[in-house]
C-alpha cells in the first residue's frame, strides 16, 4: 500500500501545485452559486424585457420561480462543467508520456497497475469533492431560498449524473492507456460517447445505456420512475469495471519510450 | 559473477533491424563501456534491458534474473540514468527523491539517511527550489542520485555526458569513479575519451551487433604497432627524410608517419635527423586509441 499512498500524494501535490485543483474548485463553486443566482435574478430580467416582449404581443403575468427552476439550471450548467472538468484532467497520462517522467518510476520497480489505479483515484477523488461541492451549495441557497421538497428524487437524479462522470473519466483513462497524445484520447473519447449517444436513438438498448444517466434530470418533476434507470446504472458500473481493467492490462504491455 | 548477460537479443522497428543477435554480458563490480555511432541502438538495449520494450526474441539475465517486458521485478536490482532524465518539476530534489524511495518501500530513517548521503554526493544539499528552474548539469546529477538511492547492483547510464559542458561532464564522471566500489556501471556514450578515462571494458555496437567486447589492456595490446609521427618546418626536409629513411608514409607536406616496427627504431629516426642536421618541430609517438579502433570498425 506504500507505494500507491505515495503515489496518490504526488498526484495531489500535483493537481495542487499546477493550480489545477484552484481552478476547478472555483469554477465548480461559481457554478454551484450561478445555479440559484440566475433563478433568482429570473423575475427582474423578466421584467427588464416586459416592455419589449409586449410590444410582440406577448404579456407577462407572473413569473414563478421555485427551487426547481435553481436544479432545472444545475442540470442546464452541470455539461459544460464536466467538459472543462475533462478537458483539465485528462492529459493526466499522456503528459507524463510526452514529457518521460514516468521512465524513473517505472524503472524503479513500481508495478505499472499501481500507477495506473493511483492516478484513476485520485481523478475520481476530485471528481467527487468539485461535483458534490457544486451540488451542495446550490441545495444551500435553495433551502435558503425556497424549499427543495418541491424536486422529487433530488439525491438519485444527482448521484446518476456523477456516475456518468466516474464513467466518462474511466473512458479517458483506457483511451490514455491506448493512445500516446492527450488530443488523440480527447478525440476517440468524444467519439465513443457520440457513439453512445446515437445508440440512446434506439429505445430498445436506450436503458442500458450510461449517457441515460445524463438525462436524470427528468425525476425531478417525478414524472419518471427511479426503477427505469437500474440497468443504466448497473451496466455502466459494469463498463466502468471493464474500462478500468482492460486500461490496466493494456498499460502493462504498453511501451514506454 | 555476471551481473547483466544479454543472449541472442533482436530487435526490429518494422523492417528496421535495431539490434541483431546481441550477446554480451558485465561482471561485477566494472564500468562497462558501451559504445557506437548514434542511432547503433545504445538506448533501445537499455530499454529492452529495463523492460521498457519489448525484444523480439533472446533472453536477458540480471542478478540471474530473466527479464520479463512490462513486468518490472528485476529493475530492483537497476538504477536508471537516462540521457536526459525527466523529474516531477514541481517538486524539490528533497520530495522527488522521497517519492522515490517510498514507491520502492524504504524504511523512513534509511531513506532520510540515504537522501542525505545522496545529495552529499551529488552537490544538491542546499538546493531547496523545484526542479523547474534546475540546469542541465543539475538535472543529471539529481538523475544519479534517484539512480542511486536503492544501492542497486546495476546502475544503467545512457550517454550521461553528452549534453553537458566540460565542467559538468568532469563532475558526472568523478562520480561515477566513485561509486565503481559499491556498483557495476554501465556506461553507455559516443564520446571515447569519457569511456577511455573510466571504462575497464568496452563493447562496441555497430550495425545492431558487437563488433569487439575487450578490457582497454586488451584493446591496445591489439595495436602493437604503434606509429611514430614528425613534423618538420620544411617540406624540403620532410622530402630529404623520406628519402633516407624508408618506412615512412606523408601525411601532408611536413608531416610524417612512420610504422615502429622495433623499440629502437625512434633512435634510428633521431640518428637520420641529426646526420642529416633536419630541425622538427614535434616528435611524436602515437599510441593506438580507441579512436582509431574505432574508426577501423566503423569505416570498413
Amino acid at each position: 500500500m506504500k507505494p500507491i499512498a505515495a503515489f496518490i500524494k504526488k498526484e495531489i501535490l500535483e493537481l495542487i501545485r499546477t493550480g489545477r485543483l484552484l481552478i476547478l474548485t472555483i469554477l465548480f463553486i461559481l457554478f454551484g452559486i450561478m445555479n440559484p443566482a440566475i433563478a433568482k435574478l429570473t423575475p427582474w430580467l423578466m421584467k427588464m424585457m416586459s416592455e419589449s416582449l409586449s410590444e410582440t404581443g406577448l404579456i407577462l403575468t407572473e413569473i414563478n420561480i421555485n427551487a426547481m427552476t435553481s436544479w432545472t439550471q444545475f442540470y442546464k450548467n452541470i455539461p459544460i462543467a464536466l467538459l472543462i472538468f475533462l478537458l483539465l484532467v485528462s492529459s493526466t497520462l499522456t503528459s507524463e508520456y510526452q514529457k518521460g517522467t514516468l521512465i524513473n518510476i517505472i524503472t524503479k520497480g513500481l508495478a505499472r497497475w499501481k500507477i495506473f489505479i493511483s492516478k484513476t483515484l485520485v481523478i475520481f477523488l476530485l471528481w467527487t469533492i468539485e461535483f458534490w461541492l457544486c451540488f451542495w451549495i446550490t441545495y444551500g441557497y435553495n433551502n435558503y431560498f425556497w424549499d427543495n421538497k418541491i424536486a422529487s428524487h433530488l439525491f438519485f437524479s444527482a448521484f446518476c449524473y456523477y456516475l456518468a462522470g466516474i464513467w466518462f473519466i474511466s473512458l479517458l483513462f483506457l483511451m490514455s492507456a491506448l493512445f500516446q497524445t492527450n488530443s488523440i484520447v480527447l478525440l476517440i473519447s468524444g467519439a465513443v460517447f457520440l457513439l453512445f449517444y446515437f445508440a440512446s436513438f434506439f429505445s430498445d438498448i436506450k436503458k442500458y445505456l450510461p449517457v441515460t444517466l445524463l438525462n436524470s434530470s427528468y425525476l425531478l418533476a417525478g414524472n419518471n420512475n427511479i426503477s427505469e434507470y437500474s440497468f443504466a446504472i448497473i451496466f455502466t458500473l459494469l463498463l466502468l469495471i471493464i474500462n478500468i481493467g482492460v486500461g490496466i492490462i493494456i498499460f502493462n504491455k504498453r511501451e514506454i519510450k | 559473477m555476471d551481473i547483466l548477460t544479454l543472449a541472442q537479443v533482436s530487435k526490429s522497428f518494422g523492417n528496421h533491424k535495431v539490434i541483431e543477435n546481441l550477446s554480451f554480458s558485465v561482471p561485477e563490480h566494472t564500468i562497462f563501456g558501451f559504445i557506437g555511432q548514434n542511432g547503433a541502438g545504445k538506448t533501445t538495449t537499455m530499454k529492452i534491458i529495463l523492460g521498457l520494450q519489448k525484444c523480439d526474441s533472446g533472453s536477458i539475465f540480471v542478478n540471474g534474473k530473466p527479464v520479463h517486458f512490462g513486468q518490472n521485478q528485476t529493475n530492483k536490482y537497476i538504477g536508471y540514468l537516462p540521457d536526459v532524465p525527466e523529474f516531477y518539476d514541481f517538486m524539490t530534489p528533497l520530495e522527488y527523491l522521497k517519492l522515490c524511495g517510498n514507491i520502492t518501500e524504504m524504511s523512513k530513517d534509511k531513506l532520510q539517511q540515504r537522501i542525505q548521503q545522496l545529495l552529499e554526493l551529488v552537490g544538491l544539499t542546499s538546493v531547496n527550489k523545484p526542479i523547474r528552474g534546475f540546469s542541465r548539469g543539475m538535472k543529471q546529477r539529481l538523475g544519479i542520485a534517484q539512480a542511486l538511492l536503492n544501492h542497486p547492483k546495476l546502475l544503467i547510464c545512457d550517454e550521461p555526458t553528452s549534453a553537458l559542458d566540460p565542467i559538468g561532464r568532469k563532475e558526472i564522471l568523478d562520480i561515477l569513479v566513485n561509486i565503481k566500489q559499491e556498483t557495476t556501471i554501465l556506461f553507455s556514450t559516443h564520446i571515447l575519451s569519457d569511456v577511455e578515462r573510466i571504462c575497464d571494458r568496452i563493447a562496441l555496437l555497430h550495425n545492431g551487433k558487437i563488433a569487439f567486447c575487450k578490457s582497454l589492456e586488451e584493446i591496445k595490446s591489439l595495436h602493437k604497432n604503434t606509429q611514430i609521427e614528425i613534423e618538420f618546418f620544411r617540406t624540403e626536409d620532410a622530402n630529404l627524410f623520406a628519402k633516407k629513411y624508408k618506412k615512412t608514409q606523408p601525411i601532408n607536406n611536413t608531416k610524417l608517419l612512420c610504422e615502429q616496427q622495433q623499440e629502437n627504431d625512434i633512435v634510428t629516426i633521431m640518428d637520420v635527423l641529426v646526420q642529416n642536421n633536419l630541425s622538427i618541430q614535434r616528435l611524436e609517438i602515437l599510441e593506438p586509441s580507441l579512436e582509431t579502433m574505432f574508426m577501423e570498425v566503423i569505416c570498413k
